[in-house]
């Protein structure tokens, strides 16, 4: 089956997209059961588009504001939900503390890549 | 009513080998739901059949195979059910001769249906529902929601498992400990539920289920350990109500109790303290026998619940203790445990509290306290036991029994 496992981390002092992507972590990214991942650069960055009755109305910032914001996501591979959550489990660990990750099972989709 | 019996015997067995076959619960119910109902009507006019399980488990999946070909989409959903597909449904006597190999898939369905994705209240629903057989309708009324509300949790909890692949499996070495003890958590707490006096026993299909579970696994001492606290507790029932009123501990009639069931309860407990490992049910189990025995050994259970307490970190653990300890070196030594702990949301830290000021002779106090646990009280005989308890301790009008007051 397909997961996607959504981050979502604390707010930050210091510019993410400064930052490298820890060695640990880029290890586990080049493993064949990721088939994907994306990081997002922080909330302030996003845009939020709603349709108001055909009208296209633009926001400023994210569409669920909260103290967490969602900082990347992950697409895996996994036999069963329990597979899906040790892959969770083992980024999870290499992430900052006081993420989340949220584990949600694919219908379908596809992914380029970037 | 003897196929009652029967069906609510096979309905987990049944159920468990269709998910296996099926992948899918609310399929495998659907045809296991229809393949008893063809009993119903069969088995009385034609007779009981020889391989009863494999009859419902063939019939089953005949009804299966139906419904999918009817929805084509056959193929990738049942992949084990290919050939079967080709050939058409069987008749129900060919699996009979297989009946000894049909495999029990009932602990691979237990640990999905207790599996902690799922929300602790679907997993307490939903192990009722598949393995201990309940209609919606019962566990609904167990526990005290509408039929719409439990059914719309069980279809839910259903499709989580589909949706989000909850394996259909007996989790590695690695995770059996914990996973264990989220199954044996949902069958305590449904036994618990039990004690509360609902319309449904739940006490006896939490036994019920714990039966399955020892059956299931034989070796693990927890397992053996639950069922022989759930025993040992079931055991003074009878003796637990007088006229609608609870009647403590000492003051019940030992004839009530059910010696059998103790008996059963005391050789589990012997069979799992045999295999070394202590785990928290196992000190309960103790704990549970050394409350049947006369003189109790205060000092013993004192020190159960402390281990029990280091294993738990439970305030309401350090309550129990609490009581023990009053028992041993009088009530002000079990009340200064008690003003340790932060239990003001319990209803029985509000009783056992008022009872041990009682015992010290604090009756304004305690008097305070049984009029907190009043108004946290449950059940109606919790409610007349504490109502009976704040009169004695009213301090102005000091009743002697039988001696109305004006």
């Amino acid at each position: 089956m397909q997961y996607a496992l959504l981050a979502y981390a604390p707010a930050e002092d210091t510019d993410r997209a400064t930052r490298p992507i820890p060695g640990t972590l880029a290890a586990l990214l080049d493993r064949p059961n990721i088939t994907g991942w994306a990081r997002l650069h922080a909330e302030e960055s996003a845009t939020t588009l709603r349709n108001d009755e055909g009208r296209m109305l633009l926001t400023d910032g994210p569409f669920i504001d909260s103290k967490e914001y969602l900082a990347g996501l992950f697409l895996i591979e996994a036999d069963n939900l329990d597979g899906a959550l040790t892959i969770a489990e083992e980024l999870l660990q290499e992430t900052r503390p006081g993420t989340a990750i949220e584990v949600r099972p694919i219908l379908d989709g596809r992914f380029r890549g970037a | 009513m003897a196929l009652d019996a029967v069906f609510r015997d096979q309905w987990g067995r049944v159920l468990a080998t269709l998910v296996g076959i099926l992948g899918d619960i609310e399929l495998a119910e659907e045809a296991a739901a229809e393949a008893f109902a063809i009993a119903v009507e069969r088995w009385p006019r034609d007779g009981e059949p020889a391989n009863p399980t494999g009859w419902l488990i063939t019939t089953a999946r005949n009804r299966a195979i139906d419904h999918l070909r009817r929805q084509q989409v056959l193929a990738d959903k049942a992949k084990l059910l290919a050939r079967d597909l080709e050939t058409g449904p069987q008749p129900a006597e060919a699996l009979m001769e297989d009946a000894a190999i049909i495999p029990d898939e009932r602990l691979e369905l237990t640990f999905t249906c207790c599996h902690p994705a799922l929300a602790l209240e679907a997993q307490v629903a939903l192990s009722l529902r598949t393995l201990g057989g309940l209609s919606t309708d019962e566990i609904a009324l167990a526990f005290l929601v509408p039929f719409e509300t439990m059914s719309k949790r069980l279809t839910r909890a259903k499709h989580k498992i589909r949706d989000a692949g909850i394996p259909f499996a007996v989790p590695p070495d690695h995770q059996l400990p914990d996973r264990l003890a989220a199954v044996l958590a949902v069958v305590y707490l449904i036994f618990n539920q039990g004690w509360g006096g609902g319309r449904v026993d739940l006490a006896a299909e939490a036994i019920h289920l714990g039966r399955a579970l020892a059956d299931l696994m034989p070796d693990e001492p927890e397992v053996l350990a639950l069922l022989a606290l759930m025993l040992l507790h079931d055991a003074r029932k009878a003796a637990r109500l007088r006229d609608g009123q609870i009647v403590p501990l000492d003051d019940q009639d030992r004839t009530l109790w059910d010696t059998q069931q103790i008996d059963e309860g005391r050789a589990l407990l012997q069979w799992a303290m045999a295999r070394g490992r202590t785990g928290p049910y196992l000190v309960q189990a103790a704990i549970a026998d050394l409350y049947l025995h006369e003189p109790r050994d205060w000092r013993q259970i004192a020190d159960l619940y402390q281990t029990l307490a280091r294993q738990t970190r439970s305030p309401i653990v350090e309550m129990n203790r609490a009581i023990a300890v009053a028992e041993i070196d009088g009530p002000e030594a079990g009340l200064a445990i008690l003003d340790r702990l932060d239990l003001d949301h319990y209803r029985y830290f509000h009783s056992t509290r008022a009872e041990l000021l009682r015992r010290a002779g604090r009756d304004g106090e305690a008097h305070h306290a049984y009029r907190r646990a009043l108004d946290l009280a449950q059940t109606e005989p919790e409610q007349r036991f504490l109502a009976d308890r704040l009169a004695e301790t009213t301090p102005s009008v000091r009743r002697e029994p039988g001696c109305a007051s004006t």
